[in-house]
């Protein structure tokens, strides 16, 4: 368990990080590039000014046509990005673990708060699944990979509620919840994850489109 | 008579030199948790910690592994123990309201060496045992 845990709070640990930075770097990077190739007019078109004008409304609930269309669906995503971000950026467990090793430290949640946060992710993995189940016309357009990426998102946080409730067999949650994490964090820059980066370019770009050539909205 | 009661004045104060060495000595033994007085709210369950059975089992002869003292050019005393202090009060930065200082201290002490020694707890419930 102790040479387990070693390698896996170690040297697992530095290769997800850099997987993650790197890959990161690498994604936005290669794509600007690859745009600025095959596709100049991107830049021709790209407007600061209507670019955020678009980002602003797609990340305001409700801010946008679409959103007011599936209300339940736009509820449980927002609830599900900002709990996703906030719960383990923000956890005492995973702060003081940096504390311990660098010495760094920021504020922290009290546990309740990130317990709830926990539940709502995991709830809202389940939704989009059931979502993906049965709504036939996202079945239709969903594939393996995408259930393979919901199972990858929703690992850390089952089995980080497993082990911070001490629910049995907790010693090996504890190290499949270091390797999903570290699976989940590698994961980003190199599957449909990436959307994290992407999304404000493509948003971006339907928003110069719209604002600054069609003189129409796109929220 | 002068005799017996000099003979149970003696009987008396040796009965109650026992009873004050044995408490002491029990008060040692008492130690069963970590419950250091700066966390005066705890946020996680007490850790359970058999003082005596530990170092027994974990073959630790030295007091000053953990009650240690370190000079003046920041070197470990060799001979000097600090087991009269809580850990906090040399760990805990004075009028801080930042507990993870502290509970860093205890942490590596702890934790560190069970990874060293292979044995002992390393993860959250392990040593916060609900
Ligand atoms: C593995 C680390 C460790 C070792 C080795 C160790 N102690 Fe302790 N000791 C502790 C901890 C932790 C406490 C509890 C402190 C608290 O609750 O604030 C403690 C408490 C004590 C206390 C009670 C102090 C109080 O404030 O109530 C005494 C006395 C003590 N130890 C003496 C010793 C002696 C003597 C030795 C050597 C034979 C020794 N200890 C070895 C970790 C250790
Ligand atoms: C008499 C004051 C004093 C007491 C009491 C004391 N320490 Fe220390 N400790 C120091 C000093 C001084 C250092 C060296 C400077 C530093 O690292 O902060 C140190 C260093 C450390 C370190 C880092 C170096 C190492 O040995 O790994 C740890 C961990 C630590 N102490 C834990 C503890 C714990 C746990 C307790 C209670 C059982 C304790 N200390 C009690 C003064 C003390
Ligand atoms: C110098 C090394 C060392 C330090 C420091 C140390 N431990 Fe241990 N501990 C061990 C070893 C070795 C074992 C495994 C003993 C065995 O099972 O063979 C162990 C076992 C344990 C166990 C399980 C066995 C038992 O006694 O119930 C607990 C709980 C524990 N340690 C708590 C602590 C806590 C709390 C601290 C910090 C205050 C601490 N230890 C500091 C070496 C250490
Ligand atoms: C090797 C044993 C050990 C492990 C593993 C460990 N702790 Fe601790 N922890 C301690 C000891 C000993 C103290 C001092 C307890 C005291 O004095 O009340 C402590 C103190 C704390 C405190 C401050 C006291 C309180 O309850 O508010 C918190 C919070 C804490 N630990 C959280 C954690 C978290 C989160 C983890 C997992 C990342 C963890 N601990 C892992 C031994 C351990
Ligand atoms: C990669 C290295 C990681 C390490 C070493 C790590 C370590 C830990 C530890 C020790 C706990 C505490 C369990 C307890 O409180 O008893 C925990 C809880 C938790 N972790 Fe992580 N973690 C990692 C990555 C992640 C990632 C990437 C996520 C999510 C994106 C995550 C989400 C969580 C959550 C949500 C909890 C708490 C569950 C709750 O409070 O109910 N962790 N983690
Ligand atoms: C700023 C960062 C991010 C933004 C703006 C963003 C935005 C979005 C949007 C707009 C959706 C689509 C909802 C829909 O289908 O209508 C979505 C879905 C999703 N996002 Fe993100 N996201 C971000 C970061 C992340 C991260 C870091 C992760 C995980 C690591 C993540 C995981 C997911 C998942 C799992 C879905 C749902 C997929 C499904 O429907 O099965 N997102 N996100």
């Amino acid at each position: 368990m102790h040479a387990v845990y070693n390698f896996v709070s170690g040297p697992l640990l530095w290769v997800s990080f850099i997987l993650f930075f790197g890959g990161s770097v690498y994604r936005i990077v290669s794509m600007v590039r690859m745009a600025k190739k095959t596709d100049p007019v991107v830049y021709h078109f790209w407007s600061l000014k209507y670019a955020l004008r678009s980002i602003f409304h797609w990340i305001i609930p409700f801010a946008s046509e679409n959103m007011r269309k599936q209300p339940a669906m736009t509820i449980v995503t927002f609830a599900f990005h900002i709990c996703l971000f906030i719960a383990p950026l923000f956890l005492f467990a995973h702060i003081i673990l940096f504390k311990a090793s660098w010495n760094i430290s920021w504020m922290y949640l009290p546990d309740t708060v990130a317990d709830i946060m926990t539940m709502i992710v995991i709830g809202a993995c389940i939704f989009f699944l059931v979502r993906r189940l049965k709504l036939p016309e996202v079945k239709y357009v969903t594939s393996c990979s995408d259930y393979v990426i919901l199972a990858i998102v929703a690992a850390p946080f089952i089995t980080g509620f497993w082990t911070f409730h001490q629910l049995p067999g907790f010693r090996i949650m504890g190290i499949a919840h270091i390797l999903s994490g570290e699976i989940m964090l590698a994961a980003i820059p190199f599957t449909r994850l990436s959307h994290m980066f992407f999304f404000p370019f493509t948003r971006g770009y339907m928003g110069s489109e719209f604002g600054a050539v069609r003189h129409a909205r796109d929220w | 008579m002068k005799q017996h009661s000099l003979k149970i004045s003696l009987i008396i104060t040796l009965i109650m030199m026992l009873m004050a060495a044995y408490s002491a000595h029990s008060q040692e033994e008492d130690v069963k948790t970590v419950e250091d007085d700066a966390f005066t709210e705890q946020m996680r369950p007490i850790v359970p910690f058999l003082h005596d059975e530990h170092n027994e089992i974990a073959e630790i002869a030295e007091c000053g592994v953990c009650h240690h003292v370190y000079d003046d050019n920041g070197l470990l005393s060799e001979d000097e123990t600090s087991e009269e202090s809580q850990c906090s009060e040399c760990h805990l930065p004075a009028k801080s309201k930042d507990k993870t200082e502290l509970i860093k201290y205890y942490h590596n002490q702890c934790k560190n060496c069970h990874l060293q020694r292979n044995a002992g707890p390393i993860m959250c419930a392990e040593c916060h045992v609900k």
